[in-house]
């Protein structure tokens, strides 16, 4: 019943097919990483956590400290299910609307001259005497880590996801949506339902 | 499914109704694993969330206060009359933000275990910025307290960290740290030359090089217990007190 087109496929679009997973998956694993080292840098220590978000001057003083307690665990979540592929797509939205996020307090805090470590990796508001923040160099990190978890989104979830084994994967891989539709017929959905779990 | 029609069209019918509702049986299972794992996240986040707020949540001020006394050297003993042990040293700036943050999350803790006897605490003002105005500010800020009589210090103290100007201007003016002396009580007739003439600013450089030059010190705050450096529990006041009281066991 489950018609497979691999056989008749070209064999580049076969390359492709077959590398585009891939790539979504070392996409998520590099997001997750990046998360993850820097939830768990800060989580032990939620009042410098609050501090590094206060240090922004961006958010009202109680919106700050709960952004401050909530960001750590997270960055820590949402790494997590990137590493196991599981919501990937919402995880991934929320992976880009953070980095989103840091990018614009970054650039808002180097524009209105604010000498801060941006508190990414933990120990906000430490910055050592005469260390200057490079705000630079995390604006490109983070702009970096928002396309890779934009691509996630694109093209969830990747190969080695808890979303393929569970059957939450999307209807249709979305990477080449000609190429199932030629061959599958009117039980399209069905099928590759059953190619999710396979 | 009317008696009009033929076998062909109601087994189509049959197989059609049959796949629609193994369609609604997978996309029911679909949703309601999707919902799990949505509320499993949700929920590690909001207990995440509420564990961070619980470990940072500061103790109520007991209203006592053990007595201050300052040392020659510049460090600043605050200890019920006859506790030697154990030894908490906090070594702060009067302008680093994080400093400020341990202030005011731990600052009652650590003033109520003085108060209960529990600990002997030595505050250690130093410079730790090399920058400027970060450095005038430390400067300013640590000579001027260092014009404080014991009995007002510690309000002093407390004073300077919620009037901690941003790392960015220039603050701990001097007309400043004068007032808020005049507002802690003090009323000693040489303070405000004291504060003015920065008559300290020497000492709190040198007191600074000499706590560098141990080398036990490499950023503010530091916060040691009897000889062992307190890391993430220092912000977290049941963990010091825990902590405290273990080590006094």
């Amino acid at each position: 019943m489950l018609v497979t087109s691999d056989q008749t496929a070209p064999l580049r679009s076969r390359n492709a097919r077959m590398a585009l997973p891939w790539v979504t998956t070392a996409a998520r694993l590099v997001v997750a990483g990046v998360l993850i080292v820097a939830g768990w840098l800060k989580i032990g220590n939620p009042v410098l956590s609050v501090h590094a978000v206060e240090a922004y001057e961006l958010l009202p003083g109680s919106v700050a400290t709960a952004v401050g307690y909530g960001l750590p665990i997270l960055e820590i979540v949402v790494g997590v299910l990137l590493v196991v592929g599981l919501l990937t797509r919402v995880a991934g939205i929320v992976a880009a609307l953070l980095m989103l996020a840091f990018v614009i307090g970054i650039a808002s805090a180097w524009a209105r001259g604010l000498r801060i470590d941006c508190g990414c990796f933990g120990g906000g508001g430490q910055l050592a005497s005469g260390q200057d923040p490079s705000y630079f160099w995390e604006i490109v990190r983070d702009a970096g880590i928002f396309l890779l978890a934009g691509w996630v989104v694109w093209f969830p979830p990747g190969r080695l996801a808890l979303d393929s084994a569970l059957g939450l994967a999307p209807e249709r891989e979305p990477y080449d949506p000609e190429f199932e539709h030629d061959e599958v017929d009117d039980g399209g959905a069905e099928a590759s339902q059953n190619k999710g779990s396979d | 499914m009317g008696g009009k029609a033929t076998r062909e069209s109601r087994a189509r019918d049959r197989i059609r109704a049959q796949r629609e509702a193994d369609r609604k049986r997978h996309e029911r299972r679909r949703i309601v694993t999707y919902a799990l794992a949505a509320v499993v996240a949700v929920a590690a986040v909001a207990g995440g969330w509420l564990y961070a707020a619980n470990q940072s949540q500061s103790e109520t001020a007991s209203g006592k206060v053990a007595p201050v006394t300052l040392q020659p050297d510049g460090s600043v003993v605050m200890a019920q009359p006859g506790v030697e042990k154990p030894v908490l040293d906090i070594y702060e700036d009067f302008q680093c933000p994080a400093c400020k943050a341990l202030e005011e999350t731990s600052g009652t803790t650590v003033k109520n275990l003085a108060a209960e006897g529990q600990v002997k605490v030595v505050f250690h003002p130093i410079t730790i910025f090399s920058a400027e105005p970060t450095k005038s500010n430390s400067v300013r800020a640590g000579a001027a307290a260092r014009c404080v009589p014991s009995g007002q210090w510690l309000a002093y103290h407390d004073k300077l960290f919620a009037g901690q100007p941003s790392e960015a201007v220039e603050g701990f003016k001097l007309d400043e740290l004068v007032a808020w002396g005049k507002e802690v009580g003090v009323t000693s007739p040489d303070f405000d030359k004291c504060v003015t003439s920065q008559e300290h600013a020497a000492l709190q450089g040198d007191y600074t090089a000499k706590v560098l030059k141990q080398g036990v010190v490499r950023g503010t705050p530091t916060v040691i217990l009897n000889g062992k450096e307190l890391g993430d529990e220092a912000f977290s006041p049941s963990q010091l007190r825990k902590a405290v009281l273990d080590a006094s066991k």
